[in-house]
């Protein structure tokens, strides 16, 4: 609860409960020491009182003066602590011990014997054994002393006794507590709007760190290390120090990230420069081989015929390679519709019929197509002559267009030799390599990255291999980008 | 009416018989009776009668308030000035007073066995005699008391039970009374357990050898208190009727405890 509070309260409301913690220990101390100091007052008092006692009793005792005694008694016990409450009373008692007059008669009874009996847990010695000041004190702490009156040749005329409760001897919790009371009130009437003061001060600069801290990711980093305050408080000051070098690394960092990303992406597309570049050499150095040979030989009917074919295989590869790389360039484009699929398929049937291989269509649409066109048409296309050129010659190819609410999917499956896991990784990681086909599966799974979806094998009875590519079917603003 | 001289000196005596530490009464008094006079009059207080009876026989003083019992005994030596009318009559009774709250009171004289009495003076009738005659009446012997001893003024009775430092004391009626009339917390704290018969009032005397004039204007300035509103206001102050000349026979009972007092030593 106390932690919750800002500095403004947390502060003079510690500095407060420390003074007043700090005047109840001052006063539990002072009331020790006044009370040890007030114990010994008291005895100094009543001794003092009973030297004057008798000196002044003499007279009287040899009289048997008791109603004097009595106004002597009843003068002198005024200066005795506690004779107001009735706690302390004194008495002149005859030789034998017997009181002659008492302060408070009630208690102290003329004619009642004093000495050598015991009375309210209050026990004095018999006379003759009363030489000097006797002090007792008693189990409950109450104090009974007993001083004899000697005449000037020594003869004991009587005794001067007096009786001190235990309650005279209490601590004054009050008087003791009362000055450090005092003083921790005026100590926190000062305390407390000077405590306000200071924790106004000191939260200031950890608000200004904290409304900092809170921002950083939301604002730049720059902004934020000129808006850090510079408190001269040491541990404010390495706190801000502490965000200041956050943010300077933030901010290194942050360059650092923007130009791995450019590097990456200058490396990705020298990657794809140097597969494209590789890609159309091999068939350019077929097509310089064909031109050379119709320039030798491009009389014979034979030979002309078979460079003719050499230049065209060539330049299909160099097509093929082209369109692969299509979605790379295109950014803005319509959303797919079903005529789209129906062109791919129509684009590669000639590939299909050339090489034997019986081509399927398959399109199931529940909900509108609202992913880009050119997109789905690449991956379509790309998985096609893959699925082609793998099935063979009197193999079957074969693509299934699946579009809900949620996703749309292209499954491309072939009888060829089956493609296990193991070859699709490599071959996409490999990013093609050689072959063409996976240069086209590399782009596929890029383009299912990019926007959120998925690409892979899918198990099969029915054909050898099947490959399975779907993004959600979102339009291509919508698109959830992949991180790289 | 016969007057002292103004250079005559006029010193009277006086004792526990009234409350006479009232030092602005006394002053007025004293006042009023030396323009009365046409002397001047002073005042002596003393606790005890034997302090004044010293002091009047050792020529210190011309008169004395004294009590009955005292006059009785030195009637050879002095002469009756006057004597107070309280309540109509120049006499006054003893009380026997006790505190009136507590436990485990006395009753009457047959209660004091094994307790305290305060007395006032053993010159004093109603503080002494009178007790003693009680005592012995009642068949207490002093010995059977726990403690009997002199309060030295019969105020001092009264505040000697008050205080409970007796169970009970000898008090003079009229001072009793004039202390319960002031309000004084002493009367307050007290109760009257037992009545005297009446006996003479204390009375104001003269050594026989004070000369007749200075004898003649007191008693007559005394006499004529009730005659002025000062002088009834002086009268007032004391709780009195007046002065009056009384003979010496209103003594007489006093004089009787006086004499049993002296044969049972």
């Amino acid at each position: 609860m106390f932690e919750r509070l800002s500095y403004r309260f947390q502060i003079p409301c510690g500095l407060t409960l420390a003074v007043l913690l700090s005047a109840l220990l001052v006063a539990g101390v002072a009331a020790q020491i006044s009370a040890r100091a007030a114990r010994q007052e008291i005895l100094t008092t009543v001794r003092q009182a009973m030297v004057l006692l008798s000196a002044q009793a003499k007279p009287l005792l040899a009289a048997e003066d008791i109603w004097r005694a009595f106004t002597l008694l009843r003068d002198t016990a005024a200066l005795l602590p506690g004779v107001e409450q009735g706690e302390t009373r004194g008495a002149i008692l005859d030789a034998k011990g017997r009181i002659l007059a008492g302060s408070d008669p009630v208690k102290l009874a003329t004619g009642i014997q004093a000495t050598g009996v015991a009375s309210n847990q209050r026990a004095t010695p018999p006379v003759k054994d009363i030489h000097t000041r006797y002090e007792s004190l008693g189990p409950n702490g109450d104090l009974t002393l007993v001083e004899p009156i000697q005449s000037e040749d020594g003869e004991v005329l009587g005794f001067v006794y007096v009786e001190v409760d235990a309650q005279v001897f209490a601590p004054d919790w009050v008087a003791a507590a009362k000055p450090a009371l005092i003083g921790a009130a005026l100590a926190a009437a000062l305390l407390v709007p000077l405590g306000w003061l200071t924790g106004v001060r000191m939260g200031r600069p950890i608000a200004r760190i904290a409304n900092c801290i809170a921002r950083i990711g939301r604002k730049p980093a720059a902004q934020l290390k000129s808006e850090l305050p510079m408190p001269r408080d040491p541990e404010l000051g390495r706190i801000s120090s502490a965000v200041r070098q956050l943010l300077s690394e933030m901010e290194v960092r942050q360059t650092a990230e923007q130009r791995a990303l450019s590097a990456e992406r200058l490396a990705a597309v020298g990657r794809i420069t140097a597969a494209v570049a590789h890609e159309i050499n091999n068939p350019l150095a077929g097509l310089l081989t064909a031109a050379q040979t119709l320039r030798v030989h491009g009389a014979s009917e034979e030979a002309r015929a078979r460079s003719i074919d050499l230049i065209d295989r060539g330049l299909k590869q160099i097509q093929t390679m082209t369109a692969a790389l299509l979605p790379q360039a295109r950014v803005e484009d319509r959303a797919l519709q079903p005529g789209d699929v129906n062109d791919v398929v129509t684009l590669v049937q000639p590939e299909a019929a050339r090489m034997g291989v019986e081509l399927k269509l398959d399109m199931d649409v529940s909900s509108a197509f609202r992913v880009p066109s050119a997109v789905v048409r690449q991956v379509m296309l790309n998985l096609l002559l893959n699925a082609i050129k793998a099935a063979g010659g009197g193999g079957t190819a074969s693509a299934e267009v699946n579009a809900d609410a949620e996703t749309v999917k292209v499954t491309v499956s072939n009888s060829g030799v089956p493609l296990t896991d193991t070859a699709l990784a490599t071959r996409l990681a490999s990013e093609g390599g050689n072959d063409p086909r996976g240069f086209g599966l590399w782009i596929c799974r890029e383009i299912a990255n990019r926007f959120g979806g998925g690409f892979g094998l899918v198990p099969t009875s029915t054909a050898a291999t099947k490959l399975c590519f779907w993004i959600p079917n979102l339009e291509a603003n919508e698109q959830i980008t992949a991180p790289h | 009416m016969a007057r002292a001289s103004a250079a005559t000196r006029v010193r009277v005596g006086l004792t526990a018989v009234i409350l006479a530490d009232q030092v602005a009464f006394l002053s007025r008094w004293s006042a009023y009776l030396s323009e009365r006079m046409q002397a001047n009059v002073t005042f002596t207080a003393r606790e005890s009668y034997q302090e004044i009876l010293d002091l009047l026989f050792g020529n210190q003083l011309e008169a004395a308030w004294i009590c009955g019992y005292p006059y009785v005994q030195q009637r050879e030596r002095v002469d009756l000035l006057a004597v107070p009318i309280y309540q109509g009559q120049p006499l006054y009774r003893s009380y026997l007073i006790r505190p009136n709250a507590g436990v485990d009171r006395i009753g009457g004289w047959k209660d004091l066995r094994g307790r305290v009495l305060a007395y006032s003076d053993p010159l004093s009738n109603s503080g002494w005699l009178v007790p003693q005659a009680q005592l012995r009446a009642a068949g207490v012997a002093p010995s059977e008391l726990r403690r009997g001893f002199f309060a030295h003024g019969h105020r001092n009775v009264a505040e000697a039970v008050a205080a409970r430092l007796a169970d009970a004391g000898c008090i003079d009626g009229y001072v009793w009374d004039t202390m319960l009339r002031q309000k004084m917390p002493a009367a307050g704290r007290t109760e009257v357990v037992w009545r005297s018969d009446l006996y003479g009032f204390p009375p104001l005397v003269v050594r026989k050898d004070t000369p007749g004039e200075v004898t003649e204007a007191l008693r007559r300035s005394l006499l004529a208190m009730t005659q002025d509103a000062e002088g009834r206001s002086l009268l007032d102050s004391l709780n009195l009727d007046g002065f009056a000349e009384e003979p010496s026979s209103i003594f007489a009972s006093i004089e009787r405890l006086s004499l049993e007092q002296d044969r049972l030593g």
